[in-house]
């Protein structure tokens, strides 16, 4: 066997920045275009998340950085009248600031409880939305928000596609160097153990708040991205499950892995907009819970780790071909 | 005389909507106290029991207060089924897979339900509805004595299980001390499933009272009460069964008082702010056991 899956990583990832630049002109098809483009979105978020996990922070509602994100993009460029591929980047820096907030809150915190605070803080946001912010958010109805490009542009939407592609290549550049770096070490030692951590001269607190930050500010891109792409954004953005579909990506595809978000988001939409030809609507989400709970008990360490699994099982399959004796 | 008509209503309301959360919180910290795993979709074994509750009563008009019986015996079937299935093969993998496969299951039974029943808000009227009785100076509904009874009911029922009986007793050891309840020859995964039932049994029970007191429900309505549930017992102190009945008090009081002074758009937002403040300042709860 000449094929090494080592080369699998090499080949794949000149093969998906080619199809990425290739694909509109695969199809020009507008409806895969916008698919395409939301799903570029949504691996920024998952990766965001994951970001997050790989410090040992499992967050329920990053919906609440996405949504900041958005609102507060749109807010400054409506206020403003700055170009929204500016504001996008002021708004994730509030959602980063807001970020840095609750993971002071949650210093202490782990697991369970981090959960805990993090979902409820994403109802409370939501419940400051439409309350006593609702006169400049709109409230329960939303608002208009600028797009991206002006739907004038001839093209504007294939321009807009190669924007985010763009975005989403340097974010993940980005989190790959994070997590090589000192920091990205720092992030592994506390995730491991956090007492060792400290006794080799890691300050948890001081990464846990960089993690957050860094991850709130990306969900905040993706947030602000996506809501100037589809122009309109309601508080349904912090909705249960819209803190849900990162981490159902982001399992699927590889915790703490790169390209773990990238490959979940991307299988997770074949199987979505796969099944919805079926006509499914809430069958859907049931059969996203088995492949979720199927893939934490049978592939923990997700798709990522399949082409691993798969010649490992070959390699011992070899071996139990041989005879008896020779097995040990 | 007025201003304490209301403060005595917002506290009986508490007191009401509160039970509900007892029984989420008691079930939740049983399951905790056993096999140290929190399970976000407690909520959705509410939601179940809710529509069992409410579909047997509509079919057949047997009294859903009777109907609790059996819609406990049927949680507790499915509890079993999903502790075996799902929780068993990953137990002691890490906290954070028990949280992503309680996602998984939210999504199950939530669209599962959805499938079955339909996802839009229904809510049915209590056989006793209208009628109500005076205790002092206000008039209570029947059916809040009841349920305010019934609970007092199923926690002594639990209590005395807990207390007397040989499973009881052989789970509160696995509950004190896991490996040293396996030496002296506990099944502890038997007692896993057992109380894992258990709590599901009681999320039955309180998804009964939810649909009797008059309360809508859709399929995704068991998400907020099951994290209202977390702060309870975390306000409580996790795996305090005393703590989890005064947290679920307070709670359900604070609830209605800010429904009342903020407005009801607060009443889900102040569980958290509580929970959050909470696990800031003190957090192994008010009444939690120390750690040895």
């Amino acid at each position: 066997m000449n094929f090494r899956y080592y080369d699998l990583k090499r080949f794949g990832l000149a093969g998906a920045i080619i199809i990425a630049a290739a694909m509109p002109f695969l199809s020009d098809n507008m409806f895969l275009l916008n698919l395409l483009t939301l799903m570029l979105i949504s691996i920024i978020f998952a990766s965001a998340w994951n970001l997050l996990a790989c410090s040992g922070q499992g967050s329920l509602g990053h919906a609440a950085f996405f949504g900041i994100g958005a609102y507060a993009s749109t807010l400054i460029a409506v206020q403003s009248g700055l170009t929204p591929f500016i504001t996008i980047f002021l708004g994730a820096a509030v959602a980063a600031f807001i970020g840095v907030l609750i993971g002071l809150t949650c210093v202490k915190l782990k697991e369970w409880f981090l959960a805990m605070v993090t979902f409820g803080f994403a109802i409370i946001v939501q419940t400051l939305t439409v309350s006593v912010l609702a006169p400049i958010t709109g409230g329960w109805d939303g608002m208009a928000s600028p797009r991206l490009l002006s739907p004038t542009i001839p093209g504007y939407q294939l321009i807009e596609y190669y924007v985010i592609l763009v975005i989403t290549i340097a974010v993940i550049i980005v989190i790959w160097y994070i997590l090589k770096s000192r920091i990205g070490l720092a992030f592994l030692a506390i995730r491991e153990n956090e007492i060792e951590a400290q006794a080799a001269g890691v300050d948890p607190v001081r990464y846990r708040l960089i993690a957050f930050a860094i991850s709130a500010y990306l969900a905040g891109v993706a947030g602000a991205l996506q809501i100037h792409h589809i122009g309109y954004l309601t508080p349904e953005l912090y909705s249960v499950d819209n803190s849900l579909w990162p981490i159902t990506y982001v399992i699927l595809g590889g915790l703490f892995t790169i390209a773990g978000p990238v490959i979940g988001t991307i299988v997770l939409t074949i199987i979505w907009e796969g099944l919805k030809a079926t006509g499914l609507t809430f069958g859907r989400y049931v059969i996203v819970g088995f492949i979720l709970i199927l893939t934490i008990i049978f592939l923990p360490k997700g798709l990522v780790n399949l082409p691993e699994r798969v010649h490992m099982w070959w390699k011992e399959r070899g071996r139990k071909e041989m005879p008896d004796g020779l097995q040990q | 005389m007025d201003d304490i008509g209301i403060f005595l209503q917002i506290i009986f309301w508490g007191l009401y909507a509160g039970c509900i959360y007892i029984l989420l919180g008691t079930g939740l910290n049983l399951i905790f106290g056993v096999m140290k795993i929190l399970n976000f979709a407690h909520g959705e074994f509410l939601m179940i029991g809710a529509y069992i509750t409410a579909t047997v009563f509509l079919f057949t008009g047997i009294n859903p207060y009777i109907v609790i019986l059996l819609s406990m015996l049927a949680l507790m079937c499915i509890g079993a089924v999903v502790e075996r299935l799902c929780f068993r093969p990953i137990l002691g993998t890490g906290k954070l897979n028990e949280i992503f496969l309680s996602i998984g299951l939210i999504y199950i039974f939530q669209n599962g339900a959805a499938m079955i029943w339909g996802d839009s808000w229904q809510s049915i009227k209590s056989p006793y509805d209208g009628i109500t009785i005076p205790v002092g100076s206000l008039s209570v509904p029947l059916d809040c004595i009841i349920i305010i009874t019934l609970t007092a009911v199923i926690l002594v029922a639990l209590y005395i299980f807990l207390k007397k009986t040989r499973i009881g007793r052989e789970m509160r050891a696995t509950s004190q001390n896991r490996k040293g309840a396996m030496l002296i020859g506990i099944d502890v995964e038997r007692i896993d499933v057992i109380s894992f039932s258990l709590g599901c049994a009681l999320a039955a029970a309180a998804g009964t009272l939810w649909v009797v007191s008059g309360q809508v429900f859709n399929p995704y309505m068991g998400s907020i009460p099951v994290v209202k549930a977390f702060a309870i017992i975390i306000l409580g102190g996790l795996g305090s069964i005393p703590g989890a009945i005064i947290g679920g008090l307070l709670m359900g009081i604070a609830e209605n008082g800010t429904a009342f002074f903020l407005g009801g758009v607060w009443k889900d937002a102040v569980s958290f702010i509580i929970l959050i403040i909470v696990l800031v300042v003190r957090p192994t709860g008010l009444f939690g056991e120390k750690k040895g």
